[in-house]
């Protein structure tokens, strides 16, 4: 086995309980996103566009689809002799061993996995972020300064930082202060969740860590504050790009809409950072003889008889004759039967959608969501229903 | 199911595809979008649960092996079995139609002795189809056939041109092969042989050494003059066989792609046509943009007219620029205020602004690979 200079340790085992119906049964990570992609896509293509090729994916909740989406890694060229994908669920051993409690005690009971390794530096990532960066640039920073962690961060609107994890800096860019979501911060400098670590330092500090009953064993919390107290060298690292956390309904939706208006979003027909996903092969879309795209992202597959706009339908996707679907997200096989008309929602992956329904028209009693209406994965909603914008739609 | 491995031949090579074929053959030739005709002959090999499949290739086969790899989307990355890649014997004259040439199988002979196998199903690779072998092996073997043939009824003596035809007895037994020119009876109903059959390995192998002093001899020919002392079999094909003799039914074949029915017996259907991942961003429908019934694949960005046409991937139509009843092969530019009727454009062709390119429906105009017009 080759010693790897740098492994990246994923964190992908969030419930995402914000994001509702889409995440009743599968975990935030293998969300579909714009499209083709899942999240996830986002932190492995990541990965293989910087040349780390040892990925540990930790998983916790509802992991089948995301287990079975990242297989071998083979659909990011992370299939590797010396490394590769390695899924990391919970298991237990003869005295230790349990689901994992937090971010920093999911790593710490994978302790042998790194050690397996041995690498210099240990790369910290969640799979629930959009962004493009080159994690080798940060790298880069992390051995120049000489850190013995480096933070990256990116700057939050003022209105925004209270959602955040805030890092306060000197003039070096050597962090003085972390602090997690606060309602007044200092400053606007918001962490990533992305880390790098000097392997020696991470694994004292978990091993510290967890040691401590007080500790609620998370890296935002826990172990950066704590080491910066300790006095060790931390530094930040300024990201400038796109970046979107989409934790909620509304970020999520967002993002993806972001993606259909150009100027500041993701750059997805950028051939020199690629994002790679796993896609089934499915034949070209086929747009019908009476029906009318603007503006919209459509996938392999879809078959569109309807109007569509501002939108994005994404694989396997079915519009039919008469329907019209506007400022909406259609998830992969998702069907949307004849005259029926769609208005800012969320549509569940393999939901069905019957003739003549009404969905995200009429104003809701009280406006939640920013008025977005989201339909869980396999809903299927009888016809003629009409359904008030905000709604959540959930099988059980 | 492991008892048949499959040879596909690649390399039938011919000037009917004017320029489309003239550095690929005919199954590196792309259609539909995101394929290439010999994917329809090798998904369906595939689909049959065969994962041990050898190519012959033809002259100029770049083209081929670029868009196969390993053949991992076939899922035949394997450790055992997978895609072998058999060179064809290179004849003097390129565009002899011979097909099934016992010499390329003869410089290949490993491949046929190592396996353990029964039976062989080999066919050709210019055709559109999807067919699962299943039920025909089935039948072979229920009939303890030497050779089985697959065929297609058929009245259109044109499509079917250059295919040999088939008498077939009370009992689906093949009573004579008849060649292609003795086929003047067009209006009628005849047993067409779609270049698909299935023949046991120790008998094809006896064939071979049998013909190994003549260079130029076909399977075919092989099988007709033995034909009284071997147990040959038909098995119908009742599903859609498009063929592919002219760029019209080059065309023709793939306009028919837009056909609902069509698309859902050979694309959508429980058998899916696999091809090479690209792995390309969704298609952008731009804010001008207007599209209809076409078939449009991934990566596109469109702000123009697209009508009754197929765009294959990472295609740009810039605004005001009108495509009607064409095909689009890959990475395909068509600037600002062209207009564009009847016309294929092969990969990487640039057509520049204010543009007017018009065929017609007969002889669609063909942009040869790389042009700028």
């Amino acid at each position: 086995m080759q010693k790897q200079e740098c492994i990246a340790m994923l964190l992908a085992g969030g419930q995402g309980s914000r994001l509702g119906g889409l995440t009743h049964n599968i975990a935030k990570p293998a969300v579909s996103f714009c499209g083709k992609y899942r999240i996830i896509d986002f932190s492995l293509s990541n990965c293989a566009n910087s040349n780390i090729n040892t990925v540990g994916v930790l998983t916790q909740y509802k992991p089948y689809l995301l287990n079975s989406y990242i297989g071998l890694g083979s659909a990011w060229n992370l299939d590797n002799p010396f490394g590769g994908v390695h899924i990391l669920p919970p298991y237990v051993g003869d005295n230790e061993g349990s689901w994992y409690q937090g971010t920093a005690n999911a790593i710490y009971q994978n302790l042998d996995f790194i050690n397996f390794y041995d690498p210099k530096y240990v790369l910290i990532i969640s799979g629930d972020h959009i962004y493009k960066m080159n994690y080798l640039s940060m790298l880069k920073d992390h051995k120049e300064n000489g850190s013995d962690i480096t933070v990256s961060t990116i700057e939050v609107p003022w209105e925004e930082v209270s959602r955040f994890g805030i890092v306060t800096i000197d003039q070096e860019g050597k962090v003085i202060k972390f602090m997690e979501k606060l309602p007044d911060p200092e400053s606007n400098l918001a962490s990533m969740g992305i880390y790098i670590f000097n392997w020696s330092i991470l694994r004292q500090a978990l091993i510290d860590d967890a040691l401590d009953p007080l500790s609620e064993n998370d890296f935002g919390k826990n172990i950066i504050p704590k080491q910066i107290e300790l006095g060790k060298k931390v530094f930040a690292y300024n990201f400038q790009g796109y970046w979107r956390d989409v934790g909620t309904i509304e970020s999520y939706y967002n993002a993806n809409m972001e993606s259909l208006d150009g100027e500041d979003s993701i750059d997805l027909f950028d051939p020199g950072q690629r994002v790679f996903s796993n896609e089934d092969i499915l034949p070209p879309q086929y747009i019908g003889p009476t029906a009318k795209i603007q503006n919209s992202l459509i996938s392999n597959g879809c078959v569109v008889l309807g109007q569509v706009s501002h939108s994005i339908l994404a694989p396997g996707t079915y519009v039919g004759e008469g329907s019209i679907v506007e400022d909406s997200i259609l998830l992969p096989h998702a069907k949307v039967h004849r005259e029926t008309t769609i208005n800012k929602t969320i549509i569940g992956e393999g939901a069905k959608i019957m003739s003549h329904c009404s969905l995200g028209r009429e104003p809701g009693p009280i406006p939640q969501q920013s008025g977005i209406t989201v339909l869980e994965d396999h809903y299927v909603l009888e016809k003629g229903s009409v359904i008030q914008a905000g709604s959540n739609l959930n099988a059980c | 199911m492991h008892n048949a491995i499959g040879i596909l031949f690649g390399n039938n090579s011919s000037d009917i595809l004017q320029g489309l074929a003239f550095q690929r053959s005919i199954a590196a030739v792309p259609f539909g979008g995101r394929y290439r005709l010999l994917d329809f002959a090798l998904s369906s090999m595939v689909n049959s649960g065969i994962r041990t499949i050898g190519l012959v290739t033809p002259r100029h086969y770049r083209s081929l092996l670029d868009h196969l790899g390993a053949g991992k989307e076939w899922f035949l990355d394997r450790k055992s079995g997978g895609l072998f890649i058999l060179p064809g014997a290179i004849q003097g004259l390129s565009g002899q139609s011979g097909k099934f040439r016992l010499k390329d199988l003869q410089l290949n002979i490993e491949y046929l002795q190592k396996e353990f196998c029964e039976n062989i199903i080999i066919s050709g690779c210019n055709h559109v189809f999807n067919i699962n072998y299943q039920a025909a092996l089935e039948i072979h073997e229920s009939k303890r056939a030497d050779i089985t043939l697959i065929y297609k009824e058929s009245t259109d003596s044109v499509a079917m041109a250059g295919k040999e035809h088939l008498i077939i007895g009370d009992n689906q037994e093949v009573l004579d092969i008849l060649g292609n020119d003795t086929a003047e009876t067009s209006g009628q109903t005849q047993a067409y042989f779609v270049d698909m059959l299935i023949i046991r390995r120790k008998l094809l192998l006896e064939l071979i050494e049998g013909y190994r002093s003549i260079e130029t001899v076909n399977l075919m020919d092989a099988i007709y003059e033995n034909i009284r002392s071997l147990k040959l079999f038909g098995v119908p094909f009742k599903g859609y066989f498009g063929t592919v003799n002219s760029v019209k039914d080059y065309f023709d074949r793939s306009m028919e792609l837009l056909n609902p029915e069509i698309r859902k017996e050979v694309l959508t259907g429980q058998d899916q046509i696999h091809t090479k991942i690209v792995d390309n961003p969704p298609t952008k429908h731009g804010a001008q943009a207007k599209v209809s019934n076409s078939l449009i694949s991934s990566g596109c960005t469109i702000e123009g007219e697209v009508h009754n046409s197929i765009l294959a991937r990472g295609v740009i139509v810039e605004s005001g620029a009108v495509i009607r009843n064409c095909i689009i092969m890959q990475k395909c530019k068509i600037e600002a205020e062209a207009s564009l009727n009847y016309v294929i454009l092969d990969k990487f062709v640039k057509v520049h602004a204010g543009n007017v390119l018009k065929g017609n429906k007969n002889t669609p105009l063909v942009v040869l690979k790389g042009s700028l017009v």
